[in-house]
């Protein structure tokens, strides 16, 4: 069974290929039309965060130090904040592609029409503000919302849901949900549908199809689903900030902790960079399965 | 059209599986939407305190918000940036689409994940870079930093968008206007440009509300007196829970309805 696809297979089984034209040389002069953007990006973007790479081994005085890195690296807050942030995210990605699966796999049982409309179920949350969503949540989950009294109601005692870690992973999984069952449903809508016609015939069951043939076909979307949520929550800042503890502080508070609290730019950028190598690694990985590459090297 | 109720009898489990990951689906959609509801229910109550649902309605908070100076500088300030931003991205993005679907170069890769980072760079990162930089330049505060900023932070998605329309640009209508002896410049400007109409306007609508959205930059670039609307409201929730907070929400939340629906009508229609 063809678990692991070609990952150009699936590139090119996304529509229309076009191929380059003037494709003789192997520069030609449209390159020049990226070069704006480029210049752009070098100024606004990479320099920053090299300003970051520079500033995480200078102390304040413009003095070369590795003082931060040693801070950071031999107190325990830091670890303790990178150990919650890589317990919160497992568990909001884990519980996001859970949540995100059903919703895969029912919009790629539709009509592509009806698919349209559902799929508007799925992208208006995403294009919700942050803030919205968190203020809806503290209302809705909060002492005096609207769970805690139905739970009242039905005669039990509500446990506390919101400024604590269930809070926090209400909030995370809500904004994942969609990163998550976008990929996968792409990755649904690829697979042959004759495989599972040519399954039912040979007299399998529909769950053995399901875990068989369908599931394994799609995990390449689960890949990059899982890949991005993880990514995205690495340096989450407004959720745990608005909906978590003291306890629930993650990598990006932490580092607004420091500028804020503490002004120490140094332990700050220390800290950032530490954030960008652990990012970098996943969002390499990212690039490198099928479904991820599509979306960040072709850019579709 | 829902072929679930097809599949009778195949063995084990066979009738419920359809049932129940479509149970499961819409249950998730419901927790999907609830926040947008709950927002929209909220800001029509006429209370001093958050109630869901509300207890009468009115369009107290409403009001609250649009006499407000603050709440309306903030909205001010926000709109500018995002009108300002969304222009800038457009430009340099459809620019930079353009080259790399039809250009050819050494290092393209490299290049398209650099251009596609900032959606996954951590912001609070980028943010923190920016206030460096800003600090040293004496921009921080300014709008004009803020502008570059959301420029870099809403490019990749007019990419994205802009890219992918390109890639459904019939070839043959560029070849075309190259045999009759039109420039690049003049192809681009008068004939794949507007066949790219449709990709640039869901690119613009989403860059503008991604702008809009932003919280992270703006909080860490602007000084403590002016703000934009998502950093008023990061402040508000977090310290006074004003009421009008849910009449911000709700606008904000019908804007987002507004753009997703043009986005989903314009792609059905492509």
């Amino acid at each position: 069974m063809p678990t692991d696809l070609d990952s150009t297979e699936i590139a090119s089984a996304s529509g229309a290929e076009i191929q380059a034209p003037a494709a003789g040389g192997r520069v030609n002069r449209y390159a020049l039309f990226v070069l704006p953007a480029l210049t752009l990006m070098a100024g606004i973007y990479v320099y920053p965060l090299w300003i970051v790479v520079e500033q995480s081994v200078h102390d304040d005085k413009g003095v070369l130090t590795i003082e931060g890195y040693r801070e950071l690296l031999t107190g325990p807050l830091f670890f303790r904040v990178l150990w919650t942030s890589l317990e919160i995210d497992v568990m909001a990605t884990a519980i996001a592609l859970v949540a995100a699966y059903p919703i895969a796999y029912h919009l790629s049982r539709q009509t592509s029409r009806r698919r349209m409309v559902l799929s508007g179920l799925v992208l208006l949350p995403l294009w919700t503000s942050v803030l919205v969503k968190s203020l809806a949540f503290i209302v809705v989950f909060g002492d005096s919302g609207i769970v805690a009294a139905g739970l009242r109601w039905l005669g039990l005692e509500p446990p506390q849901m919101m400024f604590n870690r269930t809070g926090v992973l209400i909030g995370l999984v809500h904004y994942f949900i969609p990163f998550m069952a976008f990929p996968i449903l792409s990755s649904l809508l690829q697979r042959d549908p004759s495989l599972e016609k040519a399954a039912r015939i040979m007299g399998a069951g529909r769950l053995r199809i399901f875990w068989r043939i369908i599931v394994p076909l799609s995990m390449p979307g689960v890949l990059a689903g899982c890949l991005l949520s993880f990514i995205l929550c690495l340096g989450f800042f407004v959720t745990p900030a608005l909906l978590g503890s003291r306890k629930d502080v993650m990598l990006a508070n932490l580092i607004d902790f420091y500028l804020r609290q503490t002004f120490d730019w140094t332990i700050a950028a220390a800290a950032s960079v530490l954030l960008l190598m652990l990012s970098a690694v996943f969002i390499v990985l990212l690039a490198r399965v099928p479904g991820g590459r599509k979306l960040v090297v072709e850019g579709v | 059209m829902n072929d679930d109720r097809s599949e009778t009898t195949n063995g084990e489990g066979a009738p419920t599986l359809g049932a129940t990951t479509t149970l499961a689906a819409w249950l998730v959609y419901a927790f999907l939407m609830a926040p947008i509801f709950v927002v929209i229910g909220m800001s029509f109550g006429s209370q001093y305190e958050y109630q869901f649902p509300p207890r009468s309605i009115s369009l107290f908070l409403y009001w609250k918000f649009f006499s407000d100076p603050q709440w309306i500088a903030a909205l001010w300030l926000s709109v500018r940036v995002a009108l300002m931003s969304t222009v800038l991205a457009l430009a340099f993005g459809l620019s930079a689409a353009y080259g790399l679907v039809r250009g050819e170069f050494p290092g393209k890769r490299l290049v398209t994940l650099l251009l596609m980072s900032p959606i996954l760079v951590p912001v609070v990162v980028i943010a923190l870079g920016l206030y460096f930089y800003y600090a040293r330049l004496h921009l921080i505060g300014s709008y004009s930093g803020l502008v570059a900023a959301h420029t870099i932070y809403t490019m990749p998605f007019v990419l994205v968008t802009a890219m992918a329309g390109l890639r459904h640009v019939d070839l043959n209508l560029e070849a075309a206007g190259e045999v009759m002896g039109a420039g690049r410049l003049t192809i681009f400007w008068r004939i794949t440009l507007p066949l790219l109409r449709p990709a640039i306007v869901v690119g613009a609508l989403f860059a503008f509300l991604m702008s809009f959205d932003e919280v992270v930059i703006a909080f860490f670039i602007l000084e403590a007196t002016s703000f934009t609307l998502p950093v008023k409201m990061y402040g508000s929730i977090q310290f006074d829970n004003s009421p009008v907070l849910a009449a911000v929400s709700s606008l904000l939340t019908l804007f987002s309805v507004c753009i997703c629906g043009i986005g989903v009508w314009l792609q059905r229609n492509r």
